[in-house]
């Protein structure tokens, strides 16, 4: 299927998902503040502590408050643009896939769209901010070539964020009825990259950098935006762990897909 | 309360007890993610004392225990307590609690009480074992001291109810709980203690923090197992606990009575 077909799918399934919630605004509001709060009071928590200390293991406030925020900011897009992966224990269990199974358009575009998870708009503000902030304060010299490199970054931390949250999900194919346990708690490991990596021992740095690649989304383009140059070259591995994160989730996705017997009535 | 009113609310508390039972696999796992939540505040506090003796008045030892106590406490009374009074009022089951003779303020307490006893017991195994794979960290040598914090923990439980019940409360006017839940968790962290010990905080809000219920939460039983406080002043934070538990079931009262009002159910 062509790409343009499958944008133009998606941003049709897209509206439809919006005009659903809008009808609850007032879970609208709710939801998106206190995403927003839960960040800020993340970020006054590192600010609590960066005022009594100057630096942790070398790293300054602003490019912790960065990894920080990127941790939220491509949850927010998660949620924002992909939340039906967060649907898929139940689209399994209550046998509402089947519906999609019929329909001539990717399953897994369908999934994506299953839902809109407004607080994505709460995170992807105050993340937002506090990149830009971390960015502004952060003593960097752009260049054209700086600045491309980072969209890129930007780029491949959402992919994988957003591969990871359905690879987590698809264990609904083989968990049943086991609520969102498991994916919380792969959601939960994201936390490990909120801090520098170098805090952490050998196994839990090898581990977040491979099998659930989080330090591409924070660590590694931290590293690369404020010049630490003990760890220069790391985040060009980011478009591989992306791509590899993609086609994983993908193979995950469909091979559940072929073990799905929907549910006898 | 007559011995047969008593009777009906421990075999509600049986039942809940026995509900996280049943659901084991979530519990245990739901347990693990908030381990990895601890693993990874410990390395960054590890981090932030490499090359510091004490910061804020605590040393690492200190701030080692810290963590332990507060994963303990808030532990005690988790998710399935929170979201068992929520999911009440949104699938409409409320409508069948108003018609039976208990009361549910009451009967949502005993069914906390009963999964609190059951995920602490074994928050309190899994933290021994973990505690003692880690040096230096600080035990109180009296038993007076674990006495008192024991009584802290269970004050800590009713004023946790107070608040998780009155913010369930407010799924009757909106149709959701995640943001009320999300919102009351950020609310209750931070102004407990449960991200950084009060004393961090700049001076207005640390006064702020213990004017406020959250306090009794994590700063309570924390400052009384970390011996910060004298067996006079941990009996009077103690009976501050029991004031906030009984104001917070107060109001609790008297949003009830205003909630009923509001109810819609959907279906027949």
């Amino acid at each position: 299927m062509r790409v343009s077909r499958m944008f133009y799918l998606y941003r049709r399934l897209y509206v439809q998902q919006l005009k659903a919630i809008l009808e609850y605004n007032k879970d609208f509001y709710i939801l998106m503040c206190s995403a927003a709060l839960t960040q800020v009071l993340g970020f006054v928590f590192l600010w609590v502590i960066y005022d009594r200390i100057p630096d942790i293991n070398g790293w300054q406030f602003w490019e912790v408050t960065f990894m920080y925020a990127m941790i939220f900011v491509t949850e927010g897009v998660g949620s924002l643009f992909f939340e039906g992966t967060w649907r898929m224990g139940r689209l399994v269990n209550m046998g509402e896939l089947d519906r999609y199974l019929l329909r001539p358009v990717p399953v897994v575009l369908q999934v994506f769209c299953t839902g809109i998870g407004i607080n994505g708009l709460g995170n992807l503000l105050i993340g937002g901010v506090i990149i830009w902030q971390s960015l502004v304060h952060g003593h960097i010299h752009w260049t054209l070539g700086k600045i491309t490199i980072t969209l890129l970054l930007l780029l491949t931390a959402v992919i994988i964020r957003v591969s990871i949250n359905l690879a987590a999900n698809s264990a609904a194919f083989w968990i049943k009825n086991a609520g969102n346990a498991f994916p919380l708690m792969v959601h939960n490991l994201a936390d490990l990259a909120k801090y520098p990596l170098t805090l952490f021992p050998q196994a839990i740095r090898v581990f977040v950098s491979t099998v659930l690649p989080y330090a591409f989304i924070s660590f590694y383009p931290a590293t690369y935006i404020f010049g630490k140059s003990d760890w220069s070259g790391w985040w060009m591995l980011a478009p591989v762990a992306a791509l590899g994160s993609a086609a994983a989730a993908y193979g995950i996705f469909r091979f559940g897909l072929s073990r799905y017997e929907s549910t006898g009535n | 309360m007559s011995a047969i009113q008593i009777k009906k609310y421990r075999s509600i508390a049986n039942r809940s007890l026995q509900n996280v039972l049943a659901y084991r696999t979530s519990y245990v796992i739901g347990f693990l993610a908030n381990a990895v939540n601890l693993l990874a505040i410990y390395f960054l506090w590890h981090g932030i004392y490499s090359g510091r003796a004490e910061v804020g008045g605590y040393s690492w030892d200190q701030m080692k225990t810290y963590l332990l106590v507060t994963f303990l406490a808030n532990s005690v009374l988790s998710w399935y307590s929170e979201t068992s009074i929520s999911g009440k009022i949104l699938d409409g089951s409320v409508a069948v609690d108003l018609l039976k003779p208990i009361d549910f303020q009451t009967a949502r307490f005993s069914e906390t009480l009963g999964a609190s006893l059951l995920e602490g017991g074994m928050s309190a195994i899994l933290l021994i074992l973990f505690a003692s794979f880690l040096s230096g960290i600080t035990l109180p040598h009296s038993l007076l001291v674990y006495v008192l914090f024991a009584l802290s923990l269970l004050g800590a439980i009713l004023v946790k109810f107070g608040v998780v019940y009155l913010a369930a409360l407010l799924c009757f006017w909106s149709t959701g709980s995640m943001g009320i839940v999300w919102t009351r968790i950020a609310v209750t962290n931070l102004l407990s203690g449960a991200l950084v010990p009060l004393a961090f905080f700049p001076d207005w809000l640390e006064r702020l923090a213990l004017y406020l219920p959250f306090q009794s939460i994590i700063h309570t039983p924390t400052m009384i197992f970390l011996q910060q406080t004298g067996t006079l002043e941990s009996l009077k934070l103690i009976a501050l606990q029991a004031f906030w538990g009984i104001a917070l079931w107060i109001a609790g009262k008297g949003m009830w009575n205003w909630a009923v009002r509001q109810v819609t159910i959907h279906g027949g």
